[in-house]
């Protein structure tokens, strides 16, 4: 309706302008309205060329131009036909004009009808719009009336439950709020850490948006405290975790933090209880050890404790130490294996980042921390252990408290991988301490027991060697004594393994959750052998000698004939074995430290230094006491090696007991008890054989172990080993000859013998049919000390090794005493020296049957001696050049014998006294 | 070292063969009792401080094979003993018959001062008793000796029986029955003591003046 209006309004204006614009095209320069088709139509020529006539001016609205002003100022003033021409012409224009628009508008009517009449339409359509919306507004109108107001009234109605509801929530909400700390005490009760927290969080949430109420504000601080408190209490179970670790409890407190935000702060308290546990529980190990431990710091207290309890006490503070020690593991287990379950892929989202970065912090800190409780604990025992007094314990004491800290050293290597260096290190000083002392003591018992000894044989079966000792059990698989060639079924490796594959499946055992067994629990076992202990295998029956051997070693070594069989000759018995008590008690010595040495491998030098420093002493005292009274001068007597082996065990010991000098140890005092005076005993020849033979029958079975000893240092160390073989004991045979000299240089008076050698008329013309009477003299005094020597064999099993070595002691004795009587003469004939050879032929026959040497050593001394007398000039004076072994008192008077000549003896003299000089 | 001491007593353990000599000892000196040791051979040795009337003393004790045939080799540590623990086996007669050999043997070897206690071990195997107490205590007064019945198993009176002896020897050193500066005593002054008996003299050695070169 509206739009059809518009139109025709559009219509009205448009058609004016384009019947204008037809016209103004055809004539631009013509006034406008004048269309010369139109004139054409409806006008003459005339009418035309009046309307071209027309002035433009006149053309110009009314309202811009006064026409009649225009005719008057343009008006001729010359005269009246002027202006009649003008009027006329003027009025002919207007006629013409006028009858031009009148003709146009009749042109247009009908146009202008049509568009009144559309006009009149859109009026029309125009009014029925407006009443109908005015019908509209009136029925709106009415709908409103009815319809509004009651549903305000509902809305309102509803908005008002809302409200009263909100207030009926707070209201729960301050209930609930005044509940919270006894909910929460519950949840904690129930271990629901996560949701107390949970609860106090949100209550707090609530209390926050809330604030409007005035008791809100103290709730909230109360919300606090309890929030407070029930962090105090998680912070509590946290630190029980420090001693027994449980997944449920750990994995609820993991998630309370979690909640708190605090995972990263609630680990970093863990370590600090983890710190604070090893404290605690260590002093709670010794606390029950110490009388009254208030204010004392923990080493006080371990030094408080009395020695007899330190073991235990160790023992204890061990197996508390390695609960900290298993909880922390199976924390870090448990890491690991959440680690796993719960890692999350790389990702670039912040909130993941971070969550990582915490993740990784953690997992160093775990990794970090068992190397950090790991030495607090190691600090812990090494106090406890610096401050205990090690070195004095009993030796099972000893050796029970190294099996716990090798057991500690194993735990350790599960725990976290360490190899434990500065206990071992500590036990290693530890143990050198230990043995050091030991031996100490070992020592003092062993001057008391070489003090004491009254050098009798011991009875012991020809067959007894160190295995024979209960001692060396243990060693019977190492130690072969059967094969000649070699004594050694080596075993390479020894003892030394001491930490085995086993032993660390068999500690991780322990680490495991569910149980409550230690590692350390076996020490508590009274019947634990030190073998348990240090993991060893059992002792095996040795396979190759079961025949006879288990037998033998149940029976008693010693021999069961309570006397000695006396008919058996000496020259029979091969097998003497002779020892004292004290070789017997240094032997059962030596099989401790080896004992020592299997749980210690790592200072198996030291105690085999020790071990041999025990036979150094057995060694030097029994030179000490059994040479003391050697008459007769020393320098043949002694081998260099012998010499320089004395020599270096001198140098350890204290032999001016003095008791100042530090490290040596002191000589023993020589027993009264000997008798040393009595002829009747061969001035204690039995003592002495044997303290010379124990000392080389100790040497024996110290050979026996060197294989087994070189297999238990170290490759590099064996050179010792070796050492104290060829320089001391392959040297100990030759302490027989200082030692039975002693006895033999008594065998015959040497004073008296002399005496009698320089009755004897050398100067003969004739050589003698018979030896002289001192040769009897001295046959006598041998076949006495035969006698006695019999006697001997009574009280000593001897077998033909000393029985030789005696009778060569005699033997040189006698070429010297010979020697040094010839020497006596001052005159003496050709025929003195064949009496001189008769002499000691006669001597020496007789000699040879008596001891049954074969031929008796040492003839050449005295027989080159009375030979040198043929030699000529030249070769007298080489004699006298190379014959050290003679002393120049005995070659003045071969000198002084030999030559006539006045000049040459003189010579030979200067010879002789330059040979001091040249030595 | 840290002990010190003022008197040192040197003891003895005599008696015949497994009435418990060593484990006698062993029980004193804190070793663990063995249910089978085995025998003694020739001596064995222990030491051990105990405080006798507020005097610390060193005990130093020969354990000696009961045996006959050691006879010869223990022989030697008799020598200068102050004190004796003379054992018999309560479950033994024969153990208790020869204890008049074993306490001859002491008086004559060892210091005839020396003071004897005469041990009844095995206390605690009474169901095998051989031997009463009033039995041994009557040979105890005949031959002046004290007298202990001890188990070294349970350890009871075993402490006691050291003691007790060291007590009496302690006594007779204050009375002035014994001179612990008298050699042979047994009893030396320790570390602990201003009077430390000086070491005896070694005999000096001086090499030989004989005519013989050798
Ligand atoms: N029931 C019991 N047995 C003992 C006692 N003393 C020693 N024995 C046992 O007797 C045996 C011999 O002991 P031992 O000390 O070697 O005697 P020793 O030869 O005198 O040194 C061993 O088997 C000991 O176990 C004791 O008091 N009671
Ligand atoms: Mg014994």
């Amino acid at each position: 309706m509206q739009s059809d209006f518009v139109n025709n309004s559009a219509n009205i204006s448009l058609q004016l302008p384009t019947m204008l614009s037809e016209e103004g095209m055809e004539n631009r320069r013509g006034p406008p309205g004048v269309n010369s088709r139109s004139l054409s139509i409806a006008h003459s020529a005339a009418d035309l060329e009046v309307l071209r006539e027309i002035e433009n001016v006149y053309f110009h609205p009314p309202s811009e131009f006064d026409a009649g002003r225009y005719v008057l100022e343009h008006a001729p003033a010359s005269s009246c036909d002027d202006i009649e021409r003008m009027f006329a012409k003027l009025k002919r224009q207007q006629q013409v004009v006028s009858g031009k628009a009148l003709h146009l508008i009749s042109q247009q009517r009908d146009t202008c009808d049509r568009e009144f009449k559309e006009i009149q339409n859109i009026r029309e359509q125009l009014s029925t719009t407006l009443q109908t919306c005015q019908r509209a507004r009136v029925q709106l109108r009415a709908a409103s009336n009815h319809l509004t107001i009651s549903t305000f009234v509902i809305l309102a109605n509803f908005r008002k439950r809302q409200i009263i509801r909100s207030v009926l929530k707070s209201l729960e909400l301050l209930r609930s709020l005044r509940s919270v700390e006894k909910d929460v005490a519950e949840l904690l009760l129930k271990k629901e850490y996560f949701e107390a927290i949970e609860l106090i969080l949100k209550s707090k949430k609530a209390a926050s948006s809330h604030k409007e109420y005035t008791c809100i504000a103290d709730l909230a601080t109360r919300l606090q405290d309890t929030l407070d408190m029930t962090e105090e209490k998680l912070d509590s179970v946290l630190a029980s975790i420090c001693y027994n670790f449980d997944e449920n409890t750990f994995r609820k407190l993991r998630k309370a933090y979690a909640l708190l935000g605090k995972t990263q702060a609630a680990m970093e308290q863990l370590h600090m209880h983890y710190s604070s546990a090893v404290n605690e529980s260590s002093i709670e190990a010794v606390k029950n050890y110490v009388g009254d431990c208030t204010d004392m710091k923990f080493q006080e207290m371990c030094q408080s404790v009395q020695a007899n309890k330190a073991p235990i006490c160790l023992l204890n503070l061990c197996e508390n130490l390695f609960l900290i020690m298993r909880s922390y593991y199976l924390l870090v287990d448990w890491h690991s294996k959440h680690d796993e379950e719960e890692s999350i892929p790389i990702s670039s989202n912040v909130f993941e980042i971070e969550k990582n970065v915490s993740r990784e912090y953690i997992r160093q800190k775990l990794k970090a921390g068992l190397v950090r409780i790991w030495n607090d604990v190691q600090a812990k025992v090494s106090t406890f252990l610096k401050s205990s007094g090690l070195e004095e314990y009993p030796f099972e004491k000893f050796i029970q408290m190294l099996g716990v800290l090798r057991k500690l050293t194993q735990v350790a290597e599960v725990f976290c991988g360490d190899k434990s260096d500065l206990l071992q290190d500590f036990i290693k000083t530890q143990s050198v301490l230990y043995i050091k002392n030991y031996h100490r003591g070992r020592m003092e018992e062993l001057k008391l027991f070489l003090e004491n000894e009254g050098w009798e044989q011991c009875p012991v079966k020809s067959t007894f060697n160190l295995l024979y000792l209960q001692e060396f059990k243990q060693f019977k698989k190492y130690l072969n004594i059967r094969s000649d060639t070699s004594l050694l079924k080596t075993h390479s490796d020894g003892a030394s393994s001491v930490h085995s594959q086993e032993d660390s499946v068999y500690i991780a055992k322990y680490f495991k959750q569910n149980t409550n067994h230690t590692p350390f629990e076996i020490f508590r076992n009274e019947n634990i052998t030190n073998d348990d202990i240090f993991g060893l295998e059992p002792e095996l029956v040795s396979d190759d000698s079961e025949d006879d051997e288990p037998d033998e070693l149940k029976r008693d070594f010693v021999d069961e004939n309570d006397r000695l069989e006396p008919n058996e000759s000496p020259s029979k018995v091969k097998d003497s074995v002779i020892v004292t008590n004290t070789t017997l008690s240094v032997l059962r010595h030596c099989g401790q430290y080896l004992q020592i040495c299997r749980y210690l491998p790592q200072i198996s030098l030291e105690v085999v230094m020790l071990m041999n420093q025990l036979f150094d002493y057995y060694f030097f005292t029994v030179h000490l006491f059994f040479t003391a009274d050697l008459d007769v001068a020393s320098s043949t007597l002694y081998s260099s090696k012998l010499n320089s082996v004395l020599k270096r065990i001198k140098n350890n010991i204290d032999t001016e007991n003095s008791g100042v000098v530090d490290g040596k140890i002191p000589s023993p005092d020589p027993p009264q008890h000997l008798n040393f005076t009595s002829e009747e005993n061969l001035h204690g020849l039995s003592e002495r054989i044997v303290a010379v033979e124990s000392v080389i029958f100790l040497a024996k079975q110290y050979e026996i172990l060197q294989p087994y000893l070189e297999s238990i240092v170290a490759q590099h160390q064996r050179m010792i080993l070796e050492h104290f073989k060829d320089n001391t004991l392959a040297v100990v045979q030759d302490l027989r000859v200082p030692v039975y000299m002693c006895s033999a240089s008594k065998s015959v008076d040497a004073r008296t013998a002399l005496i009698a050698m320089s009755q004897v008329k050398w100067d003969v013309k004739n050589v003698a049919v018979e030896h002289s009477a001192y040769v009897d003299m001295i046959i006598r005094k041998i076949q006495v000390f035969a006698l006695r020597l019999e006697n001997v064999s009574n009280k000593v099993t001897l077998n033909i090794e000393v029985l030789n070595s005696i009778w060569s002691m005699v033997s040189k004795f006698i070429v010297h005493l010979l020697v040094e009587g010839f020497s006596n003469a001052t005159k003496c004939s050709n025929g003195g020296r064949g009496l001189m050879q008769l002499d000691y032929r006669q001597l020496f026959l007789k000699l040879e049957k008596i001891s049954g040497l074969k031929p008796v050593p040492f003839q050449d001394y005295v027989d080159k001696y009375v030979k040198a007398y043929y030699l000529p000039r030249k070769g007298l004076e080489d004699f006298v050049l190379e014959r050290v072994e003679y002393s120049n008192k005995h070659l003045m008077a071969l000198v002084t014998c030999a030559c006539e000549n006045k000049k040459d003896r003189q010579a030979l003299s200067v010879i002789i006294e330059g040979r001091d000089a040249a030595v | 070292m840290s002990e010190s001491y003022e008197y040192l007593f040197k003891f003895l353990v005599i008696g015949s063969a497994g009435t418990g000599k060593s484990s006698l000892l062993n029980n004193f000196i804190g070793n663990k009792f063995k249910e089978d040791r085995c025998h003694t051979i020739g001596v064995e040795f222990g030491s051990k401080i105990v405080n006798i009337g507020g005097k610390s003393t060193k005990l130093q004790i020969w354990d000696t094979a009961g045996q006959e045939r050691f006879r010869s080799v223990t022989r030697s540590y008799y020598r200068g003993a102050a004190g004796a623990l003379l054992v018999y086996d309560i479950t033994s007669r024969d153990s208790f018959n020869a204890l008049s050999n074993w306490l001859r043997d002491a008086r004559t070897l060892a210091s005839p001062n020396i003071v004897i206690l005469l041990v009844g071990n095995k206390k605690d195997m009474e169901e095998s008793r051989e031997v009463t107490f009033t039995e041994a205590s009557q040979f105890a007064q005949e031959n002046e000796l004290m007298f202990l019945e001890t188990s070294a198993k349970t350890g009871e009176n075993v402490e006691e029986a050291f003691l007790k002896c060291s007590k009496t020897i302690l006594a007779k050193i204050e009375t002035g029955e014994l001179d612990p500066e008298r050699i042979g005593s047994g009893i030396q002054y320790g570390t602990g003591t201003s009077k430390r008996l000086s070491a005896p003299k070694k005999p000096a050695r001086s090499p030989s003046d004989c005519a013989c070169h050798v």
